[in-house]
């Protein structure tokens, strides 16, 4: 028992701080509310103001976000290939072109099923 | 730094190679075929596309060359990235004969008025006039081949991969197109919606889990392919810390995918709602891969910490077991009984598993688990397949009081399905008897008889939940109106014909099969 | 180089990705904990490549972030379908399927 004293001791004393912290500044700080106070966060510009229906998006920015991501990323095979392009010869450019090619079949497939129209 | 341009054998890959190319010319065909002529297209497409790739596969098979001691064969390809091996193409053979059977399922447009069972336009909202406009349109999404040629090729690719890198790929690969595909149903599309949801949902963290695993691994021994893996293992250099932690990462993420308890849940929920086609094809498929990959894993990268993992297998093996044994009893919606049905296989197929019998007196473990996922996609796409054709006014009718007196109502239906269930309770004639029979005898071979005395007891158990519902069927009247039993097209039928026979040849004569599981060989190195 | 601070901060993002999955409800925010639990990964996956002087990890790391960037898109499309029909993201609500 005489082992666990000091553990009880401090979780005592953290128990007791938390709520001697809590306590006395509800009890003695001064509340002085503003509408900046009330914005989601306290400093910084002024939040935009939300769109109408609260806060809701359309559709569209969303495809167009994920058509982004799958794209861009794609890019992330071009950068070892264009760093190793001399050693890999033509088989490497071949690969590429053929990476390319499939990446392309998507752009394709989006691009005619209306994916890239905005409205 | 000097650079050597890599090696591709094109050849011994056209397998995957063609399903990977059917995949992507599907794509384009969605881009620009019109609109009425791309279903008859895309379904034939795939047709013939997997049907190359069985002959291709045939083709691989049967020019294996003899490695070592001849106890297995094949070749190590692309870099070392892939092994195509005997376990490979006898897996690879039974996912493109699986999927052929599946593809009719899609393409089947009897049932539902002239329409496919997937969803006429995923974007329109469920009971908007978008959506009623789609369906009178006799709109469907005909991407849904496509996406399933992607699924086949990741999991051709999963139990072939000789590599983690290789791995995670394939599995993403395999999933991916899956999560979409539970989504598209055409009836109830509230609750394909969520099993797309909480399949995704899940099936990413696990994959996290996976990942970290193979992380650790690769930290473990210093590369990702598997031999060298095994070499490190064998050997014990670097950290045991690593080691177990990425066997126990790599393993929660493998037996997520296999649907093993406690990793299970999403399992029932996932069949339920998704279009019974697409359930049909992931609960054999994914299946299998899934299965082919863990033994590969295992066996070849982690065969010598065998001690420290089979302890984690037997207690997941009997918990799997029980689970889908004990739970499948009170289900009241016939779709979440055979998911609870598959989670008790996936049990059974670990005992075989982890029996981690070498072979030589009797079959190897490895050969009687490949043979169990023979009998068990079969007879899954088979039940499935029936499950499609009992039907009423809203869809089909999954609820098993609707059930009721099926047996008066068509015999022959009921028959077909009371069959199916009784092969999976593993009733002798059955091919569900002689798999069992496979996956204990070789466990009890390899010393795991105590786990395989359990196994019989629990399919016991298992057995009468099967029974509960051919009961139901045959002496039960009726309740209110009686579903019907839509007639299907050609496809379904063939489906159900060919699950069927499967199922009754692997019961009555599995010789060959096994035999063909036997020749497979083993892992190689 | 030292590498076990950098392998016990990859474990503490997983950790912190994986009980944010287990304790989040928007949809998106769960999602973005499975997304976290990948980059701990490939800080793992880097790590180690240093420790052993090999390629391995670095190239896995590539990988990794081009299969969660095809991740976000299905599952983007995934919640975004369900948000539509249900208006709401989040996990709890979608309960229609159990027992």
């Amino acid at each position: 028992m005489e082992l666990y004293t000091p553990v009880i001791a401090l979780a005592a004393i953290a128990a007791g701080f938390a709520v001697f912290s809590i306590v006395m500044s509800v009890a003695t700080g001064p509340r002085r509310y503003n509408r900046a106070k009330l914005d989601s966060y306290e400093c910084g510009i002024e939040p935009t103001p939300q769109p109408i229906g609260g806060g809701r998006v359309p559709v569209k920015y969303f495809i167009t976000a994920m058509l982004f991501i799958v794209f861009d990323i794609e890019i992330i095979f071009l950068y070892p290939w264009a760093v190793a392009f001399d050693a890999m010869g033509i088989f490497g450019l071949v690969e590429m072109v053929l990476f390319i090619a499939t990446v392309a079949i998507a752009y394709v497939y989006v691009w005619r099923r209306g994916g890239l129209e905005w409205d | 730094m000097s650079f050597e341009a890599p090696h591709i054998e094109y050849a011994t890959l056209s397998p995957l190679l063609i399903v990977f190319g059917v995949a992507l010319v599907g794509v384009l065909v969605e881009a620009f075929v019109p609109r009425r002529l791309r279903y008859l297209v895309q379904s034939v497409l795939a047709l013939v596309g997997l049907v190359a790739a069985l002959a291709a596969t045939i083709w691989v098979a049967t020019d294996l060359t003899v490695r070592g001691d001849g106890a297995a064969r094949g070749s190590i390809v692309a870099e070392g990235a892939i092994a195509v091996d005997g376990p490979s193409v006898f897996v690879w053979g039974t996912l493109l004969l699986l999927s052929l059977i599946s593809v009719l399922l899609f393409a089947e447009r009897h049932l539902d008025g002239g329409l496919s069972a997937f969803a006429g336009q995923a974007a329109a909202l469920p009971g908007t006039e978008a959506e009623r406009q789609a369906s009178t349109r006799g709109l469907e999404h005909t991407e849904v081949y496509p996406l399933m040629m992607f699924a086949v090729a990741g999991m051709m690719l999963f139990p072939a991969s000789n590599d983690l890198l290789t791995m995670f790929v394939a599995l993403e690969i395999l999933s991916l197109p899956l999560y979409l595909l539970c989504g598209l149903a055409r009836r109830r599309r509230l609750l394909s919606q969520e099993a797309a949801l909480k399949y995704f949902m899940l099936g990413a963290f696990s994959s996290g889990f996976f990942l970290y695993g193979v992380a650790l691994v690769y930290g473990f021994s210093g590369s990702t392919h598997l031999a060298a893996i095994a070499e490190a293992v064998n050997g014990r250099i670097g950290g045991q810390g690593l080691l177990l932690g990425g066997i126990a990462l790599i393993a929660v993420g493998m037996l997520f995918k296999v649907g093993a308890a406690p990793f299970h849940s999403w399992t029932p929920d996932v069949y339920q709602g998704a279009p019974t086609a697409v359930t049909a094809f992931m609960a054999a498929c994914t299946k299998i891969a899934a299965f082919g990959a863990l033994l590969r894993l295992f066996y070849v990268a982690f065969g010598s910490a065998e001690r420290d993992w089979t302890p984690m297998i037997w207690i997941v093996a009997i918990l799997t077991m029980a689970v889908g044994s004990v739970f499948a009893l009170s289900q009241t919606d016939i779709k979440r009984m055979l998911a609870y049905s598959s989670v008790a296989h996936a049990g059974f197929l670990l005992v075989g598993f982890v029996g981690l019998h070498e072979g030589g007196e009797g079959i190897s473990s490895l050969q009687s688990v490949l043979f169990y996922l023979v009998t068990y996609g079969f007879m899954t796409v088979g039940a499935f397949a029936v499950v499609t054709l009992v039907r009423d006014a809203g869809g089909e009718a999954n609820h098993l009081a609707r059930w009721a007196g099926l047996g008066k109502e068509s015999p022959l239906v009921a028959g077909i399905f009371a069959f199916f269930l009784l092969a999976m309770a593993g009733i002798p004639l059955t091919s569900g008897f002689t798999g069992k029979w496979a996956v204990f005898s070789s466990a009890a071979q390899g010393g795991a008889w105590p786990l395989v005395v359990i196994a019989v007891l629990l399919s016991v158990v298992a057995a009468f939940f099967y029974l509960r519902v051919i009961v139901l069927m045959y002496f039960s009247d009726p309740v209110g109106d009686a579903p019907a039993v839509a007639v299907p097209s050609i496809l379904t039928t063939v489906t159900i014909a060919i699950g069927l026979a499967a199922t009754v040849v692997l019961g009555i004569l599995p010789g060959p099969v096994l035999d063909l599981a036997a020749d497979a060989g083993a892992f190689i190195r | 180089m030292e590498a076990e601070p950098f392998i016990v901060l990859s474990a503490i993002l997983f950790t912190i990705g994986g009980v944010g999955v287990l304790t989040r409800r928007n949809a998106i925010v769960v999602f973005m904990c499975v997304e976290l639990m990948l980059n701990a990964c490939n800080l793992a996956l880097v790590t180690f490549a240093r420790v052993h002087g090999n390629l391995d990890g670095q190239v896995a790391a590539f990988f990794v972030m081009v299969v969660a960037a095809a991740e976000v898109v299905v599952g983007l499309a995934i919640i975004m379908t369900i948000f539509r029909t249900r208006r709401s993201a989040s996990v709890d609500d979608a309960s229609l399927l159990k027992y």
